[in-house]
């Protein structure tokens, strides 16, 4: 816990002075080439538990976590989950708290998910480190074993949700404020989300899309709305229907 | 690499030990606590429904409680209810019945020596640490070091003492011509400093609660100079210099080992009619089931020079058939000239000793195969497979010992 809380400090304290590039400003989502939801019938999602954290961004920058905040956030992004896949005519289905063996198996999905998405995330969404052989291939899986998940929870899909914000408390954008004078640049607030989705028969990851600036406060039902409908960007459609994608390129 | 970026390596650094990390030796020879206490009418947290008291304390026990329930599904956590029961006996022990229940308890398996504790009561030992204490006196020395932090709240102290010196940091920086620099690190020292003067705190307490439930508390510094000599027998064989001395100094989180040794021996022999019981025995016995499978994860860590060490001491001139099958499997692994004519040698010491550990035979083979007796060793090879037709690795030794 200790050496955790130094990391933190360390990776917050030197925000300040660091190249304004350092900032990833860019949003981006990709999705398996050609895939859609079959026309009709119903397509089911099991949703796995958002992984959220909301805190405050202290003046040197570190992360102060916020309990109520973060509880708020989950429950409000689940609720705006569950409203904007109504309008999609998806299923969804929470996976339920689990024990024993599961819970192992379940955690091992969620390790193995995060790092193929940190993968993705690093070569393939962003400009500058992208690996040659996966400039055309979106072909990520995290094999086919992934189906024992659709056993304990049900579903055709898993969706996997991270959000993370830690919003700039008054002293630092005080320091923010005096950076500028200086001519220094100080950023204020972390806003950075990502989601994914699996097919469960396969183990394929079929879409992802990830936002390093990400708009809407999570603390609010509207704020966690629009929080959602951007973490969705690109989420797939129906066959035959309109891509997502287009009816919410607006959102920034 | 910039300046700002040898800070922040050092931060790193400093930041990945726990139990242990070293700095510049200092003669502080009488610990006194130098920290206040927070709120000190607040309940102890190990107080039965103790909540967290303000919004700092409440998100510092959400995010523990979030680490614990990945922890919890982990599948480096050791179930083996007699193990555990045995760890929380000690605790229990250690720092009393009204405190320990408040501890919930999880042995990671990992060849690491460390523990700790989160402040919503998580507390984590590592399975490296189990295979270097020698006794229930030391590993109640390590506990009642964890405990200590736990009962004041360290994490919350920390956490509080970083986000002012942070944000004291975020100001200096715009100090122009260096000064600001400076001043930065004159903080950032003064936030490792404060680290370290809470471990000191907590190793002290440590002392107390061993003593408390009747341990010697000689043993306290001997975790510390086991470790400094392990330390030593690592850098021999690696032919560098020791890194006992050396972990981080202006940046390092704990006391450098050689300082925690000096003053834990000072207070222990501050203790009026200390006790006597180390509990070496009952140790030992715990731990029977569990030394082959840590030692094994010990093999691997590829510190030949250490693991030897461990092994000697776990053995002292009593060498069983298990350490033998451990040494046999740690020279097979480095494989430098006559270590296969070495593992072998351990290996029939073993089988000599009536061992049926059937990996022994697997062991003696492919160390004789290596040693240019290829004829034994794959009669060996088929010997183990004839013991254990089932084992995962059974289709490559058949292989090796020559098809059927």
């Amino acid at each position: 816990m200790l050496r955790r809380l130094f990391a933190l400090a360390a990776a917050g304290a030197l925000v300040i002075g660091a190249p304004a590039a350092a900032q990833i400003g860019s949003h981006k989502d990709v999705a398996k080439s050609g895939f859609t939801f079959p026309a009709t019938g119903p397509v089911k999602i099991l949703v796995f538990r958002p992984d959220v954290q909301v805190g405050s961004q202290t003046a040197g920058g570190m992360n102060e976590p916020n309990a109520d905040w973060t509880a708020t956030a989950r429950k409000e992004l689940t609720e705006a989950l569950a409203r904007a896949q109504q309008s999609r005519s998806n299923e969804l289905v929470m996976m339920p708290e689990l024990e024993g063996d599961q819970a192992a198996l379940l955690n091992d999905y969620r390790s193995l998910f995060r790092a193929v998405a940190t993968a993705v995330i690093q070569h393939k969404l962003f400009v500058g480190n992208r690996l040659p052989t996966k400039k055309a291939e979106f072909n990520w899986t995290l094999g086919p074993g992934a189906s024992k998940l659709a056993e304990i929870g049900g579903g055709d899909y898993g969706l996997f949700i991270f959000s993370n914000d830690s919003y700039g408390s008054a002293g630092r954008k005080a320091v923010q404020a005096v950076g500028f004078l200086f001519g220094v640049p100080v950023s204020v607030g972390v806003h950075t989300g990502y989601a994914g989705l699996v097919d469960l028969h396969t183990g394929e990851l079929v879409w992802i899309n990830a936002d390093m600036r990400m708009g809407g406060d999570v603390r609010q039902a509207d704020g966690a709305d629009k929080r959602i409908r951007e973490l969705l960007n690109g989420f797939p459609a129906r066959a035959g229907a309109t891509p997502v994608a287009a009816q919410t390129s607006s959102a920034r | 690499m910039t300046r700002r970026g040898r800070l922040a390596a050092a931060l790193l650094a400093a930041a990945c030990v726990s139990l242990a990390a070293a700095g510049p030796a200092s003669a502080a020879d009488s610990p006194k606590s130098k920290l206040q206490a927070l709120e000190p009418g607040a309940p102890p947290p190990w107080t039965p429904g103790y909540q967290p008291l303000d919004k700092d304390e409440k998100g510092l026990w959400m995010e523990a409680d979030e680490a614990e329930r990945t922890v919890k599904a982990s599948n480096f956590v050791v179930h083996d209810e007699a193990l555990n029961a045995y760890i929380r006996s000690v605790l229990c022990r250690t720092v009393g019945d009204d405190r320990c229940h408040a501890a919930r308890i999880y042995v990671i398996r990992t060849p690491f020596m460390n523990a700790s504790m989160a402040p919503n009561g998580m507390m984590q030992v590592w399975t490296g640490l189990l295979l270097r204490v020698r006794d229930e006196a030391q590993l109640a020395a390590v506990l009642g070091h964890e405990f200590g932090h736990f009962e004041h709240r360290d994490t919350l102290r920390q956490f509080r003492d970083l986000k002012s010196k942070t944000g004291a940091m975020a100001w200096l920086s715009f100090l122009p011509y260096g000064v600001g620099l400076i001043a930065q690190f004159a903080v950032i020292g003064g936030a490792f400093e404060y680290s370290r003067d809470m471990e000191r705190d907590a190793d002290i307490e440590g002392l107390r609660f061993m003593t408390r439930g009747g341990y010697s508390p000689r043993a306290a510094p001997t975790v510390w100079t086991q470790f400094r000599a392990e330390q030593d027998a690592t850098a021999v064989a690696r032919q560098q210099k020791s890194r006992k001395d050396k972990n981080g100094g202006f940046f390092a989180t704990h006391p450098n080992s050689a300082e925690r040794v000096q003053y834990l021996t000072h207070a222990a022999q501050g203790i009026p009619n200390p006790p006597t019981r180390f509990g070496e025995t009952e140790y030992r016995a715990a731990m029977a089931n569990w030394w082959a499978p840590l030692i094994d994860d010990q093999v691997k860590l590829n510190d030949f020079g250490g693991t030897e060490f461990l092994l000697s001491s776990l053995a002292r001139d009593n060498w069983t058939a298990e350490l033998l099958y451990a040494r046999g499997e740690l020279y097979r692994s480095r494989g430098a000239p006559g270590d296969f004519d070495k593992a072998a040698g351990f290996y029939r010491q073993a089988l000599d000793q009536g061992s049926t550990l059937p990996e022994l035979r697997r062991g003696l083979g492919l160390a004789l195969i290596r040693a240019g007796h290829p004829e034994d060793g794959r009669k060996a090879l088929k010997d183990y497979l004839a013991m254990k037709p089932d084992a995962v690795d059974a289709k490559m030794m058949a292989m090796l010992a020559g098809g059927e």
